[in-house]
């Protein structure tokens, strides 16, 4: 969480915003975030923007879809709003980090057994997504959203709102390079095993700080299936189902994902989500203009 | 934890709307509340029952300062406090981390470090607390909040002020003298030292998993407190030295806070103190921060017929979400942190105010801006003028943008008798000449400044601050002024273009004595109509003037039981008065037109004597409240009942605050707040909560305006 900017919209919709979830200086983060709050105060919220250059017709058909999905570990959506030129989307605010501010918080990668937690939880919420054939497009370690109770997957179809299918979208706005995955980066149809890919990519990042590792820095009980999620050919990635296997033998299926009991979470981590948490109880909201 | 609240419990407190109870006890409840900028905060408010006690409203006097003392740091960071409050409370941060005998309940002893890391800052705070001289003097595990960033000790002396009656839930270490100091135990004086036994017998219950006297009979407890050694078992050896030490019955033998500090934490408090908690610590943490956005409907229970969840997307028509989650999950049950975030979406919403029959209830709309006043004033209309809206702040005059709510001119024009607008430009009398002259001047719609005198009279007194300006007509003012000689009262014309007096006619002076001529004036066809309702006279005089040359047509006296009309109804056939009953009088004569009301069986309307509140005229039809029961609109030229608002309950409506009548809606204020009564179906569909005393319409840009004390909002008019 960081204080507004210049450039920063004072108002979106109903809301009045009142920081942005992400520093500005992150690079690699699909959304303009921000908290935000009615002007009655009654309601605070997480709202998104697209980004800048960013196709704003495809992003708010995307956060169109995603409002109607109840997928479990998904990011929920509220409510979308705005024109055609200005779309937004909304959910009610609870204090989440987004993976890298969270691994910032931590001092550093996460501990293998968090890497794992984290892991199971994802490959099970695309998993449940996959069933129903909604490919999430766009996982990558922003749009992660570690809460008390799990992380939760925002930025729904950052990879699809960057380009319709046949143009490159290597490069666009939007789309965070080191989890694209490289049928998609070159016009292929957003589909199932693009977003394991990305949940290589993301553990990659959780276990080491960045999304393209050397496979000697990822540890040597994630190698395996960290590697195999990155494999080029799409074909030769596994299920996300069999990810879960991997990082939690024996699992009981629908017990992984972000749901009703909290946790576990580094003590920093915990610490960083009560700074915010507090901030946004303690904050009023700013003079109306 | 948050539970919903009670159907007693009060709506509003001080600035704060009320949201949840977070616990309760003796003396007061502790609420969770949010001001209307949304900083949401725990309240601690004095019980109703106990606030005519002088001892107690000053106990949590002290307890407000305790908490500023120690600050955010080792306790709750204080937001506000209003001790001289009808029911005085007290605001803090609302504390992201569980109570410490239930970290212990639920995740076990604490491991060394933790224990010493605790204690070390637990110190620290006391070392604080005691350097300004205050003694905690009820520091147990209940009393300490462990968050990712220390303990922080809460609650202070509202304990000790009710004696021994448990102010929080039962528990065995809570409510009984577990954590006592020998000499409390005996009577005597709990100072500094008292509090440094309390921490060594809280940190071996952190340590430990028990209190160093156990529990049982509070007679058993006091006794071992005060003869026997403590209970040690289950603390780590390294601690129990440290602990003994500062469990001595003789509070000379125990360590000072620093001291005890030193010996828990030998190279300091570490930096983060999350570090050393443990896991399961460290989940209720972050529960706590989570599930405070996730709260259950703010009343309990819910209304019958409400729906059991959320139904339909904030501000969105097409199908509903429930139907949307059924259709496109598939059989796959939403995650209950989804279903969670959705309640407290819905459930935070402020209004439409439970338990109302509404069968359709509308969201209310919210308020487009606020306009802080700097100094606290409730009364006196929003005025709008061609250039902006124009009201009283305190004791100056404040123009504000209307389209953005913000202040743009003060002028030093106190008493709001004193100013009136003819819809264009804001006229206002001053005083010219050291007071010799009374002067009417046009504010400067760009700045509020008073321009040069329009009109300068010698023959009024211009430091008399009764003198009125009743209103501005067609470039004609006309005021109530104090002639210089023989210090009578006078209506007067004032011809602004010309300068000229038009004509001037004596007002009666009451018998007792003249009071401050509170006097209303309008003027309508060819008439000037004059009410007054001096303060303790209990009549409403009117008296209707000819415009042309001020001759006295009629004047009539009636009994008026409420507070003096603000405004005075009239339309080109009567005059309408609202008390017992709702009469019009004919403006041609005074005599009485016709008589609504005064064979209704309207219900009780507690012990008030006034039945109908203040009226408000539009398109013919004559609205206003009729005892508790709702609102009645009645025709204007025959006063038979149009219609009347069906289905209100548990309400005390305003007698005072005339209704607004909007295309849709016909507002009206209660003691739940601004109350939607929508004109077709005749019920309230919501109500915003405010306790606004000053309701205006802005028909030409379509708004309300309320005024609060602190502060005047906008809402749209519909």
């Amino acid at each position: 969480m960081e204080g507004l900017r210049q450039d920063d919209p004072p108002r979106i919709g109903e809301f009045l915003t009142l920081a942005r979830l992400d520093p500005a200086a992150r690079r690699d983060v699909p959304e303009r975030r921000y908290l935000a709050r009615s002007a009655d105060g009654s309601r605070t919220v997480l709202i998104s923007l697209p980004l800048q250059g960013a196709d704003p017709g495809r992003w708010a058909a995307e956060a169109q879809w995603a409002a109607k999905l109840a997928q479990p570990g998904l990011w929920p959506v509220a409510q979308v709003g705005g024109s055609a030129a200005f779309p937004w989307l909304a959910s009610p605010y609870r204090p989440a980090l987004p993976l890298p501010e969270a691994i910032d918080a931590h001092g550093g990668p996460l501990p293998e057994e968090a890497v794992r937690t984290l892991g199971a939880a994802l490959a099970e919420s695309l998993a449940s997504a996959h069933v129903l054939g909604v490919v999430h497009g766009g996982l990558c370690p922003a749009s992660v959203l570690l809460t008390a109770y799990g992380p939760l997957v925002s930025c729904f179809g950052a990879v699809r709102a960057a380009a319709p299918d046949g143009m490159p979208r290597t490069g666009l706005p939007g789309i965070d390079a080191g989890c694209l995955a490289p049928e998609s980066g070159t016009g292929g149809p957003v589909q199932a095993p693009s977003d394991v890919y990305a949940l290589g990519a993301v553990l990659a990042y959780a276990a080491t700080g960045h999304t393209v590792p050397e496979r000697a820095e990822i540890p040597a009980g994630l190698r395996a299936p960290i590697t195999a999620c990155l494999s080029r050919d799409p074909a030769a990635r596994p299920e996300p189902a069999q990810v879960l296997a991997q990082l939690a033998p024996g699992a009981a299926w629908g017990t992984q994902h972000a749901g009703a009991e909290p946790v576990s979470l580094p003590g920093r981590v915990v610490a960083a989500l009560s700074l915010q948490a507090a901030a946004v109880l303690a904050a009023e909201l700013p003079e109306v203009r | 934890m948050p539970t919903a609240l009670l159907h007693d419990d009060p709506h509003t407190v001080g600035p704060y709307l009320l949201l949840a109870r977070l616990g309760g006890g003796g003396m007061g409840t502790v609420y969770l509340a949010r001001t209307a900028g949304g900083r949401t905060v725990a309240l601690k408010v004095l019980h109703q029952r106990l606030t005519a006690d002088t001892a107690l409203r000053h106990r949590f006097r002290l307890e407000a300062d305790a908490a500023r003392v120690i600050g955010g740091r080792h306790g709750a960071q204080v937001h506000d406090a209003d001790p001289d409050a009808p029911r005085p409370w007290l605001a803090t941060e609302y504390v992201l981390g569980p109570p410490l005998d239930d970290a212990v309940e639920a995740a076990g002893p604490l491991p060394e470090r933790s224990v010493r890391a605790l204690g070390a800052a637990l110190a620290q705070g006391l070392a604080q607390l005691h350097r300004s001289e205050v003694v905690h003097r009820d520091l147990k595990p209940s009393n300490v909040l462990v968050t990712a960033a220390g303990p922080k000790i809460i609650d202070f002396g509202v304990a000790h002020a009710v004696g021994e009656a448990p102010l929080t839930q039962a528990g065995a270490a809570v409510g009984t003298p577990a954590f006592m100091s020998p000499e409390q135990a005996s009577g005597g004086e709990h100072a500094a030292a008292g509090d440094v036994f309390a921490l060594g017998g809280l940190l071996v219950f952190a340590a430990a998993g028990h209190g160093p006297f156990g529990s049982g009979q509070p007679t058993d407890l006091l006794y071992r407190v005060r003869y026997t050694e403590a209970d040690l078992g289950g603390v780590p050896p390294e601690l129990v030295p440290v602990l003994s030490r500062a469990l001595a019955k003789d509070p000379a033998q125990r360590p000072t806070t620093e001291d005890l500090a030193a010996a828990l934490a030998p190279d300091g408090i570490p930096q983060v103190f999350a570090d050393v908690l443990p896991d399961g610590v460290l989940r209720m943490v972050a529960q706590r921060g989570d599930e405070v956005w996730r709260q259950p409907p703010r009343l309990a229970p819910p209304p019958p017929d409400a729906p059991p969840g959320p139904v339909t997307l904030p501000g969105g028509p097409g199908p509903s979400r429930r139907r949307m989650l059924a259709m496109t999950a598939g059989g796959v049950v939403a995650g209950a942190g989804v279903a969670g975030g959705l309640w407290a979406w819905l459930g935070r919403g402020g209004g439409p105010g439970g338990g109302d029959p509404a069968p359709k209830p509308v969201k209310p709309p919210t308020r487009l801006w606020t306009f802080a006043a700097r100094t606290p004033d409730r009364d006196g209309q929003v005025l709008s003028t061609r250039h902006g809206l124009a009201m009283p702040g305190g004791i100056v005059l404040c123009g504000v943008n209307p389209e953005s709510g913000e202040g743009t001119w003060q002028a030093n024009v106190s008493d709001a008798w004193r100013w009136a607008t003819d819809g264009t430009d804001i006229y206002a009398l001053r005083e010219h000449d050291k007071g010799k002259k009374l002067a009417v001047c046009l504010l400067d719609p760009a700045d509020g400044q008073p321009g040069e005198p329009l009109v300068e009279l010698a023959e009024f007194v211009g430091g008399e601050n009764r003198n009125q300006l009743l209103c501005v007509v067609k470039k004609t003012a006309y005021l109530v002024a104090r002639a210089v000689n023989r210090d009578r009262w006078y209506v007067v014309a004032l011809d602004l273009r010309t300068g000229r007096v038009r004509w001037r006619t004596q007002v009666d002076a009451a018998a007792d004595g003249y009071l401050p001529p509170m006097l209303r004036g309008v003027v309508i066809g060819d008439r000037l109509v004059v009410s007054r309702s001096d303060s303790g006279i209990h009549f409403v005089n009117v008296t209707s003037y000819a415009l042309a040359d001020g001759k006295r047509l009629w004047t009539l006296s009636s009994p008026f039981s409420g507070e003096p009309p603000s405004e005075l109804v009239v339309d080109d056939r009567y005059a309408y008065l609202t008390d017992e009953a709702v009469s019009a009088l004919k403006l041609s004569d005074g005599e009485s037109g016709w008589l609504f009301g005064n064979d209704r069986n309207v219900g009780g309307s507690a012990g008030q004597s006034r039945v109908y509140g203040a009226p408000a005229l539009h398109d013919g039809v004559l609205y206003c409240t009729e005892g508790d029961r709702g609102l009645v609109a009645l025709d204007a030229v025959t006063g038979s009942l149009n219609w009347a608002e069906k289905g209100l309950k548990g309400r005390r409506l305003s007698r005072e605050v005339p209704p607004v009548v909007g295309r849709k809606y016909v507002y009206s204020l209660d003691d739940k707040g601004l109350r939607a009564v929508d004109i077709r179906s005749r019920t309230a569909v919501w109500t915003f909560p405010t306790d606004a005393t000053v309701v205006t319409a802005d028909r030409e840009r379509g708004r309300l305006y309320l005024r609060e004390q602190q502060a005047t909002f906008a809402l749209p008019l519909a």
